[in-house]
């Protein structure tokens, strides 16, 4: 009897703890206060403390909310934040993600248009079919060239190249004094498309400004002549030896540091990485656009910045409260200008308001922002009614990776033809 | 089990601690299989309100998916390569390893090691080695084996000889332990007899060693193939499946359908599409190197 | 699977290999053991790294990444459970949980279920067991999207709760009923049958007299599952997700991507992450090699 009632303990120990299972969990709900998710995401200049200080700064703002930071495992977090809500976990704010997906689905919440008029510069830059579901708080050019002014002169290069032959041609300067051109962070698939993402800016949307829109239309297509000819110059580039040797192999947050500390004299990111240049020799660094065949300047540019609102949450007045709560506080501007280079949107202000210690070079940059020019909407990165249908930006991001060592061009932008047809269909 | 006894109250209580059993196992195991292939049939997607019924057109699809095609081949060449290879290996080092002193049986002991980690820290152990800048590459470098650093993660080619590098390390240090308790049960009267016809020592693994190991053998390579043909831990931390979806394996090409693409459906006939490829390798092999086991 | 422990004892008896047998000096041995420790040592080296890389500075690390701690630091320990999402602390107790529910409820259910089919037809039996030999070969990626819809129709859906449900009817499930199949193949019908004579119930007959027979069994059992458990990325990843805290697998795996270039809060992570099951594993090695040992030469 002594050994049935040592069975019975056990299995009962094993349904308590099946059942009862208080496993450990970083936080949970304070008495009375409702718990919201917020699904963030990490990089080298937006870290865990960032987003610690951030939530907890809005919060105090909002009675009654307590907020569960989740994390997405990598940058890509359009990707968890549908694998959340393919097994049922759709997070009740999401921050930076590309909206038109889920507003089909009918997962978002816009936001209050009054409101968003009231506060930001540019209300309807990053608008989809008429609403806002990510208020515009800030906004990046997606890429820009930043250079090594140092090793520009090593080589014999006064000046920044105006057009697509002066670059390739400081390229080929470079390479023959013995300096990598061109940083890629090729390890990460976003960071594999940068170069693409650039010359398909500068040389497609510069001059059909809505061929993402027309591509919806199905009146172009990726194997058209025009873009295939863009791709020939990312295709040349990597033949060339240009980048630096297994860029495949390098990690985001690799390429970040082998730039700034000299390892190559190049490297298009976008301008988050105005937060990344070193302060102590930020002289060294400057920035230009991608240039064009004729020289003419084009500015991928993309509006957005916070947080996302789901149309399924609990509690959505709170919800909102904390996301516009977020969005406006002043603190946050500080780090995100200062840390991810961001040019802040907010109605009625000047940098000298945010009170922020910024370089010369994310100055200039910010330049391109307030000045009148040709801005399009950066290719693959904006989220307005120029947003990538759901999983191409990964189709694109792949094709990036593999025309790094393939030169079947034609093949992979079938490919990404294909997959366009059926993410649409 | 023919004689009868008095039915007895704890008959029944072990009756239901095994039908719960059996109905557990039916719950996790049988019906998702069910489900998986009756969803395979449907166009199913979390973000559409309604799921239809799209016959076959799921399977017609998988013929013109070239990812799907290239995964898959990934993941049946890993799988017969990486199995061969770790247990070549395994053999190699068990026949050396096998000695009783201490020292040996400690070497054994460590030799295990690497099945005892998760495939993450495995994963990102690797990344950290095989690195541009990686120790691997300092090593060879330095020993004047190579010029310039070898892109062991950032070419598709090389991406792949680098999981499958990966993989046969894990899974050797299983073969290895498992073909050296084959080996120590070899009497060693049968080694001694043999030398006294004169066998070499070719002869003697050829004719002894290998028959009497085969039952692990058989053991160690079906564990090696199944292993490979889900393997998703060690890829997901070493290079996400990339660089271009290079290093994609089957399994990783499911979870990325069925969570990213939110391609349920699809999602579920690729998934049977695996379930029958491994279960008809998994039994064949098996039946195969049983069938060996006799002859040799 | 007749006599578990019987070719464990074969080690202490005779010198088993031709090579030790004769015409060998001590040098030969003495070289082959050398030989044979360097390439054991290259390949556990990098288990070797990640230990002592633990114990580096990020500039000792990137000046000699092989060379031994000198001097040794446990500033990365200590940064590691510093952290403030205190990853490691959290995922070591859930992981710690969802092991511990997993077997209690693996162990006697599995155990249970193949006492019962000893008893049963042996034609069923078979059928049975191929059934659940299918558990053991079919990839979780398969199953994986149904479960998750199963365990949210029983509102068990990212829970410790569902996730251990999960683990105990998988493929886990399958490994235990084979193992308690083969061992029970070596218990004595007789011993069941005249206890059964005497009026003892099954359930009792099962577990007075059979379950302490099979407790080689059950160590194998245990030992393998917790280590399965413990590993486990894609179920925790998936069907527990990131709401009730990671495992320490997930955790692991979530927290490592941002450190791509911090090597020493890098190695320091995981080495708290591995430190447990290699402990566990180096202390019941013998049991575990025994386990591995049936497995080969039943």
């Amino acid at each position: 009897m002594r050994h049935n009632r040592l069975l019975a303990a056990s299995l009962a120990a094993g349904l308590a703890l099946l059942a009862g299972c208080s496993a450990a969990s970083p936080d949970g709900a304070q008495d009375g206060s409702t718990t919201l998710t917020y699904l963030t995401f990490e990089t080298p200049s937006l870290t865990a403390s960032f987003w610690d200080t951030s939530i907890a700064n809005a919060q105090k703002q909002v009675q009654g909310v307590t907020i569960k930071k989740l994390v997405a495992p990598s940058t890509d977090r359009d990707s968890y934040a549908k694998q959340l809500q393919a097994s049922g976990q759709f997070p009740d704010l999401l921050q930076s993600i590309t909206p038109s997906t889920f507003v089909q689905a009918g997962l978002l919440k816009p936001y209050d248009q009054t409101w968003v008029d009231a506060n930001f510069l540019l209300p309807k830059g990053n608008a989809y079919k008429g609403n806002v579901y990510i208020p515009p708080t800030n906004s990046q050019i997606i890429p820009m060239v930043f250079y090594n002014k140092t090793l520009f002169a090593k080589a014999g290069i006064s000046a920044p190249p105006k057009t697509w032959a002066d670059f390739m041609a400081d390229c080929a300067k470079l390479k023959t004094a013995g300096i990598t051109p061109l940083e890629l962070g090729g390890g990460d698939p976003f960071a594999a498309s940068m170069p693409l993402t650039g010359i398909l800016s500068a040389d497609v949307l510069g001059k059909q400004p809505n061929w993402l829109q027309d591509r919806y239309a199905n009146k172009v297509k990726f194997t058209d002549a025009n873009i295939k000819t863009a791709v020939a110059k990312y295709r040349a580039l990597a033949k060339n030896g240009y980048f630096e040797d297994g860029a495949l192999g390098v990690k985001y947050a690799d390429s970040i540091t082998n730039f700034t500390s000299g390892k190559a004299a190049m490297y298009m990111m976008g301008s988050w990485f105005l937060g990344s240049v070193p302060k102590d020799h930020a002289a060294d660094f400057g920035a230009f656009m991608t240039p064009t065949d004729d020289g003419s300047l084009v500015v991928p540019f993309a509006v957005g910045g916070s947080m996302a609102i789901s149309a399924k949450t609990a509690a959505p007045d709170k919800a909102t409260a904390f996301a516009e709560a977020w969005s406006l506080d002043p603190a946050n501007y500080k780090v995100l200008i200062e840390g991810d280079g961001a040019f802040p949107m907010l109605k009625g202000k000047t940098l000298d308001d945010y009170h922020v210690d910024v370089t010369q070079v994310f100055k200039d940059s910010y330049a391109y922002v307030q000045n009148q020019n040709t801005k399009v909407s950066a290719f693959g990165w904006a989220t307005n009614d120029d947003a990538m249908p759901s999983g191409l930006n990964n189709a694109y991001y792949a094709a990036s990776q593999a025309l790094y060592n393939s030169d079947d061009i034609a093949g992979e932008m079938a490919k990404l033809d294909a997959a366009w047809d059926k993410a649409t269909k | 089990m023919t004689f009868r006894v008095r039915r007895h109250r704890g008959d029944t209580a072990l009756g239901t601690l095994a039908v719960l059993a059996l109905g557990l196992y039916a719950l996790f195991i049988i019906v998702p299989v069910i489900m998986s292939a009756w969803k395979s049939l449907t166009n199913e997607n979390p973000l559409l309100a309604q799921a239809s019924f799209v016959g076959t057109a799921n399977y017609t699809d998988m013929i013109h998916d070239d990812a799907l095609a290239a995964s898959l081949a990934f993941t049946l060449v890993m799988a017969g390569a990486v199995t061969i290879a770790a247990n070549a290996a395994g053999i190699g080092f068990a026949l050396l390893l096998n000695r009783t002193s201490l020292s040996f049986r400690m070497m054994r002991t460590v030799a295990f090691l690497p099945q005892v980690l998760s495939g993450v820290i495995v994963g990102f152990v690797w990344r950290y080695i095989l690195a541009q800048d990686g120790i691997l590459n300092q090593l060879l470098v330095a020993a004047g084996i190579i010029d310039a650093p070898i892109t062991w993660l950032g070419s598709p080619r090389l991406a792949m000889f680098s999981v499958g590098l990966v993989a046969a390390w894990v899974l050797t240090g299983f073969t290895t332990v498992v073909h050296l308790a084959a080996l120590q049960s070899v009497p060693v009267e049968m080694y001694q007899a043999a030398m006294v016809d004169g066998a070499g020592p070719w002869q003697r693994f050829r004719r002894i060693t290998l028959p009497m190991v085969a039952p692990g053998t058989t053991i160690s390579v079906t564990i090696s193939l199944i292993t490979m043909l889900k393997l998703y831990d060690i890829i997901a931390a070493l290079t996400s499946g990339g660089p271009a979806d290079a290093t994609q394996s089957t399994a990783l090409y499911i979870v990325r359908l069925a969570f990213t693409d939110d391609r349920f459906g699809y999602a579920s006939a690729v998934a049977m599409l695996l379930l029958v490829v491994s279960a008809a390798i998994a039994l064949s092999v098996t039946s195969l190197l049983r069938r060996r086991e006799v002859d040799l | 699977m007749t006599a578990p422990a019987s070719t464990l004892r074969r080690r202490t008896g005779e010198p088993i290999t031709p090579a030790r047998h004769r015409g060998r000096r001590p040098w030969a041995a003495r070289g082959h053991l050398a030989a044979v420790a360097l390439l054991t040592l290259a390949f556990v080296s990098p288990i070797y790294l990640t230990i002592v890389n633990a114990f580096k500075t990020q500039d000792q690390i990137i000046r000699n990444p092989s060379a031994p701690p000198a001097p040794p630091t446990v500033h990365n320990i200590g940064d590691a459970l510093a952290r403030t999402d205190k990853i490691i602390q959290i995922g070591l107790t859930n992981s710690a949980v969802t092991v511990v529910a997993s077997l209690l409820l693996v162990i006697p259910l599995g155990a249970a279920f193949s006492f019962w089919l000893t008893r049963k037809p042996a034609r069923l039996r078979r059928i049975i067991l191929a059934v659940f030999a299918a558990g053991l070969m079919i990839p979780p990626a398969v199953v994986l999207l149904p479960t998750i819809r199963i365990l949210t129709f029983l509102h068990l859906d990212h829970t410790y709760a569902g996730l251990i449900l999960s683990n105990v009817g998988g493929g886990y499930l399958s490994f235990a009923v084979f193992v308690y199949s083969g061992f029970l193949r070596s218990v004595p019908r007789e011993i069941v049958e005249a206890a059964a004579m005497d009026g003892a119930g099954m359930l009792r007959i099962w577990w007075t007299i059979v379950m302490p027979l099979l407790r080689p069994a059950t160590a194998t059992v245990a030992i393998f599952l917790s280590l399965w458990i413990w590993n486990d990325f894609m179920n925790p990843q998936f069907i527990l997700g990131p709401l009730h805290g990671q495992t320490i697998t997930t955790g692991l795996y979530l927290s490592l991507g941002q450190y791509s270039t911090n090597y020493a809060q890098l190695f320091g992570v995981m080495f708290l992450a591995a430190v447990i099951p290699v402990a566990g594993y180096l202390a019941v090695q013998q049991q575990f090699i025994a386990g591995l040992t049936t497995g080969a030469t039943k």
